[in-house]
């Protein structure tokens, strides 16, 4: 495994970084605060190609391999400040437009990934329920074959994107008595009758990406409607779940960056008690932190890509990456406040907005508890 | 049949069992019941035989009584393929 990017790799995400930093980074404090999603953001990320980086270009994407579309993620993390807007990027990515070109109809794929790819479609996915979280299998929305066509009832909560989006990949069970072997996964476009978006969520961190409930009353779709087989719901899942906990995470890598170099800047100018604070040990010591986790989180995420590259499967890898990465990422977001001391509490600097965006990636695509658990089933525990 | 047992044998060893010395593994040894096997894992081994035997199994068909043992699954596989 070679941790140097290629040629290639390293140019996309220059340009990644270029594209970032001139394009997604306006009025970013004003639509944290009110809960914004830039439309216009998503349609420069659709023309830079950023919503079909994994989609062969047949279908309107840019056809990368998992390693340059994780090199473009770090840019991207790296370039703008709108985590928010990135987090509505993976989800649209990994658990709707990658699990339509995995399992997708020939006629779903020419239907919807030029669509997804363009920016004309916003992709989210409906699978948490109030009562089935981490424990997401247990779900109690019901898909009922009649004839050609299957009704829909019940709730989702937690949907990335619902607000804005066009297109949903929604889980239900065809019988609740067949567990797991009965969840079955549906395309679902948003004018469907039955499908409601409801409650808007307000939250803590990636205010800017938006969140709702979205319920199921009588929503009929044709059969033609579903991805893959009956009862192999759980399977599509699991393969999003991998992408994303990989993919999810290269922002992330971009943000550790960004925050230690501007850490590295502030304590070499920043003068107290004459002399630069980097000269103190206490403060030094927190950005050496920073650069180990970064180092240290750095190849564990694109072991995921050279695993995946290969077609060999990464669920462990991933969940070892995700836990891993996400407690680093919180720490480092500490840390980068302590040393701005009060002017890293300032909305203006940015850095409690990072933080905020940050506390829920021990939440999202698995709690870091479901992570361990990932983790020690894969040891044989 | 003794040849499907023993695939099976080596897919569950390496995927869910691995450091666990093979003789612990017997046709009978309980996978569902005894954890071995979560549903997800089960899902898994579904897939497998049907990627490795050419076979469908339906969603009411993977439940603990063709998955609970390798010798439930061979036969379920023998008995699938005889059907196809």
């Amino acid at each position: 495994m070679d941790l140097e990017l290629t040629e290639e790799q390293q140019r996309l995400q220059d340009a990644a970084i270029e594209f970032a930093l001139s394009e997604l980074n306006d009025d970013v404090i004003r639509r944290d605060r009110e809960e914004v999603f830039s439309l216009a953001g998503w349609k420069k990320c659709a023309h830079f190609g950023a919503l079909g980086l994994p989609v062969p270009p047949g279908y309107g994407g840019m056809g990368l391999g998992i390693n340059e579309v994780i090199a473009v993620m770090e840019g991207l993390g790296y370039g703008t400040r709108d985590q928010g807007l990135l987090f509505s990027i993976n989800a649209h990515l990994w658990t709707n437009t990658l699990p339509i070109l995995t399992y997708g109809t020939e006629e779903q794929k020419q239907r919807y990934l030029p669509r997804l790819c363009n920016g004309e479609f916003i992709g989210a996915n409906a699978a948490s329920e109030p009562d089935a979280g981490s424990d997401v299998f247990a779900m109690r929305t019901r898909a009922e074959r009649r004839g050609d066509c299957y009704v829909l009832n019940g709730t989702k909560m937690f949907v990335s994107n619902a607000p804005v989006a066009n297109l949903f990949v929604v889980f239900a069970t065809l019988d609740v008595r067949l567990g797991p072997m009965g969840i079955t996964a549906f395309v679902i476009e948003r004018d469907t009758p039955g499908l409601k978006v409801t409650r808007a969520i307000e939250k803590m961190g990636l205010r800017t990406s938006p969140m709702a409930e979205v319920t199921l009353e009588d929503c009929m779709i044709p059969a033609a409607s579903r991805l893959g087989r009956e009862g192999r719901g759980v399977g599509i899942f699991e393969a999003s779940m991998e992408w994303e906990r990989g993919c999810i995470l290269a922002n992330y890598l971009g943000v550790m960056r960004r925050q230690l170099e501007s850490c590295i800047d502030y304590v070499r100018k920043r003068k107290q008690f004459g002399q630069a604070i980097g000269k103190f040990q206490s403060v030094a010591n927190r950005v050496v932190d920073m650069k180990v986790r970064l180092d240290t989180c750095r190849p564990l995420v694109y072991r995921i890509g050279w695993l995946k590259g290969q077609n060999r499967p990464a669920t462990l890898e991933a969940a070892v990456a995700k836990l891993y990465v996400a407690q680093s990422l919180i720490a480092s977001c500490q840390d980068a406040i302590q040393i701005f001391g009060g002017y890293g509490y300032m909305t203006e600097q940015g850095l409690e907005r990072d933080l905020r965006d940050a506390i829920a990636s021990t939440l999202y695509s698995g709690t870091s508890e479901i992570q361990r658990n990932l983790i020690a089933k894969g040891l044989g525990l | 049949m003794d040849n499907i047992k023993e695939e099976i044998r080596q897919y569950i060893l390496s995927e869910f069992l691995p450091g666990e010395t093979p003789a612990n593994l017997q046709d009978d040894t309980l996978l569902r019941t005894s954890g071995v096997l979560d549903s997800v894992g089960t899902l898994r081994v579904v897939s497998f035989v049907e990627e490795r035997y050419g076979i469908e199994v339906e969603a009411h068909e993977a439940g603990v009584e063709n998955f609970d043992s390798i010798a439930a699954i061979a036969a379920f596989v023998q008995s699938k393929k005889a059907l196809a």
